[in-house]
């Protein structure tokens, strides 16, 4: 089986447990009493039935010899800095409410640097502060978008 | 004369609003002509700001953007031959060989005047064929508004996709984001799981965040910046101001791209690329030097590029009267205009007849200074192509998580534009467009009214959408669509078949 309709199959599957899941979840919508209406569960059953066909219609494209096989480029990136950007960045988002937007994007912002090819520490220490922290006060204050300053509270009055 | 009109003229003319258009076109020309960021991106990253404007500024500032993000793709392609947007592919074929010989500067000269006729053509179409078009688009009913949402959805999967159930499967999701929340009848709470969050539904600018940036964060990690050969072509650039002998010689381009490009422009999902290549196909055709074209044709960079500027004007005219987006930067101003309380529409103009026109005359404003900022600012603006990625992609990662939490000042927006990046990701991977899926998002809730509401009237008689007459040419528009979509299709994979034989 070529790589496109391997995907096509793995992507079929997903979906097709996804409209499972989403037709359960749709059948236990509460129903109102109202004569001559629709319930709020009505446009969910269409959406429901349309991706259940053509989720079918994809997993058919997997196994039809006449669909193209022919793989799309996705990403020239080496998977290793691509999960170091997904781990950095899923450290970041948990890390955030706690830290605020200077102390939680500095390191993110570093490490991103890192990842895009950085190698000068002093331009990626330098880089990650002075961006970070201009960021910070351009939101606060020139657009007055008030963002939480997290553990710096008391120093970022 | 319309007192709209005059109004009109007088908010978009106030130095605010100049001000505001102005930044939009100089953020737009350097985000057009950074090859990996699209207009798309510079919108995200000037969202937040548009939060705490009036409508009118936010609107002018996204116009001035759309419109010379359009243009700024020209430069990369001329100067590096690697399109800043998609739309600025066909450019590069003849813009590059002329920056190579030397021509740098007459041929972003051409590109900049093209462009700037091209957007003039699509201010005059959008000026008198939206008034018009919102008068006809007031007689719709339920069932009308029905069809012809769905039929803007068809178009945009039959355009977006190499493969239709693709488009359609990804526009299906984008229906099935949408009814997360309330729903729109009787406020029911739709698979919310007890998430405060989530009963007001998930926001489509939060989406587009994540489905954009993150898929263009991930391809910049491949180094594809080419500032050696930047800097070396824009030393070249000696004059951009067109000769007349040049003038003469864009006639033909600029009379072939500017309408070819509004009309697609008007169509959703068609777009600028489609409208770059079709334009340089035609003027190919019907050039007295075809010959010329692919060594350096003046005439092949001025048909691609009045034909995309033509597009703007040509996408505003749905979103403004139909309240249906041609392409993702329109989606993004129907988002725009929401988070303001202005809903575009057929009723735009009868409610807010200032504002609409105001909003016409600001794209007017955005193309003058596109072409003045374009041609005097050029020389600098080209040095912006050796801005090192290593800076510029992490400032636009922190851009896009300020953006989506400054939505609803909340951390939980944040996820989900991430989750939606991951989605995206997703997408890509499988091949699947995520346009669709995004106008679905912002398209989804207005299908289910109008659909919910035809039902209820008619006392659930699905027939209602064959009997009222626009509804069902809506109906055979969208059949049409997606027949000619699944016999493209067909004849690709046999082209493709024959040719591996």
């Amino acid at each position: 089986m070529s790589n496109m309709r391997r995907r096509n199959l793995i992507a079929a599957i997903i979906l097709l447990l996804l409209c499972a899941g989403y037709a359960y979840l749709t059948a236990n919508l509460p129903t109102r009493a109202i004569e001559n209406t629709t319930q709020p569960s009505f446009f969910p059953w269409v959406v429901t039935v349309i991706m259940a066909v053509l989720s079918l219609g994809l997993l058919a494209q997997a196994f039809l010899p006449t669909i193209s096989s022919d793989t799309p480029k996705t990403f020239d990136v080496p998977a290793k800095r691509l999960i170091y950007g997904l781990v950095l960045s899923v450290a970041y988002f948990v890390s955030l409410p706690t830290l605020g937007f200077v102390a939680g994007n500095i390191p993110f912002f570093a490490g991103l640097m890192y990842l895009y090819g950085e190698r000068r520490p002093l331009w990626i220490a330098a880089g990650s502060i002075l961006i970070s922290l201009i960021v910070f006060f351009l939101f606060r204050e020139v657009f007055q978008i008030l963002l939480p300053s997290g553990i710096l509270q008391g120093v970022l009055r | 004369m319309n007192p709209d009109i005059i109004d009109g003229f007088t908010q978009a003319s106030q130095l605010e609003t100049i001000l505001a258009v102005a930044a939009g076109c100089f953020i737009g020309l350097v985000v057009g002509m950074i090859p990996g960021l699209t207009i798309s991106t510079g919108i995200i990253i000037v969202l937040p700001l548009t939060f705490v404007l009036e409508p009118e500024i936010s609107i002018a500032l996204l116009l001035g953007l759309y419109v010379s993000g359009m243009t700024g793709g020209s430069f990369s392609a001329i100067l590096l031959n690697i399109p800043g947007t998609p739309s600025a592919s066909a450019t590069a074929i003849d813009g590059n060989p002329m920056a190579k010989n030397g021509e740098a500067g007459r041929a972003l000269g051409i590109a900049i005047t093209a462009s700037f006729l091209g957007g003039l053509f699509s201010f005059l179409c959008l000026y008198f064929i939206a008034p018009l078009l919102a008068e006809i688009a007031l007689k719709f009913q339920s069932p009308d508004l029905f069809s012809l949402v769905f039929f803007g959805l068809t178009i945009i999967c039959s355009f977006a996709a190499k493969s239709l159930v693709k488009g359609l499967l990804s526009a299906v999701i984008g229906l099935a984001i949408v009814t997360v929340g309330q729903d729109p009848m009787m406020g029911t709470a739709r698979f919310t799981f007890d998430q405060v969050n989530l009963i007001s539904g998930i926001h489509f600018l939060t989406a587009l965040i994540g489905l954009f940036a993150v898929p263009q964060l991930v391809d910049n990690f491949a180094d594809m910046m080419k500032s050696e050969t930047a800097t070396k072509n824009a030393a070249n650039i000696k004059s951009v101001l067109p000769k007349l002998a040049d003038l003469k010689l864009m006639r033909l381009p600029v009379a072939i791209g500017a309408p070819i490009g509004s009309f697609l422009g008007i169509l959703p999902g068609a777009g600028g690329p489609i409208a770059a290549f079709i334009s340089y196909d035609y003027t190919k055709k019907l050039s007295k030097n075809p010959k010329e074209f692919g060594n350096g044709s003046p005439q092949g960079i001025a048909a691609p590029e009045s034909a995309n500027n033509a597009v703007t004007g040509g996408a505003l005219i749905p979103m403004m009267t139909l309240g249906i987006p041609g392409d993702p930067v329109t989606a993004i101003l129907i988002g725009a205009l929401l988070i303001h309380g202005l809903a575009p529409g057929p009723l735009l103009f009868v409610e807010n007849g200032e504002f609409a026109y105001g909003l016409i005359f600001s794209f007017f404003w955005a193309n003058i200074f596109n072409i003045v900022i374009a041609l005097i600012g050029l020389r600098y603006l080209v040095k912006v192509l050796v801005i090192p990625r290593t800076f510029l992609m992490p400032t636009i990662a922190i851009l896009c998580v300020i953006g989506s939490y400054a939505l609803r000042n909340n951390f939980f927006d944040v996820y989900v534009m991430f989750g939606f990046g991951l989605l995206g990701l997703a997408m890509r991977w499988l091949d699947m467009p995520i346009v669709p899926l995004l106008l679905a998002m912002v398209l989804g809730r207005q299908l289910e009214e109008h659909l919910r509401v035809s039902l209820i009237a008619s006392k659930n008689d699905v027939t209602v959408f064959f009997t009222h007459p626009f509804s069902l040419f809506f109906l055979c528009l969208a059949a049409a669509s997606i027949f000619w979509s699944f016999w493209a299709e067909h004849k690709s994979k046999q082209k493709q078949e024959h040719l591996e034989i």
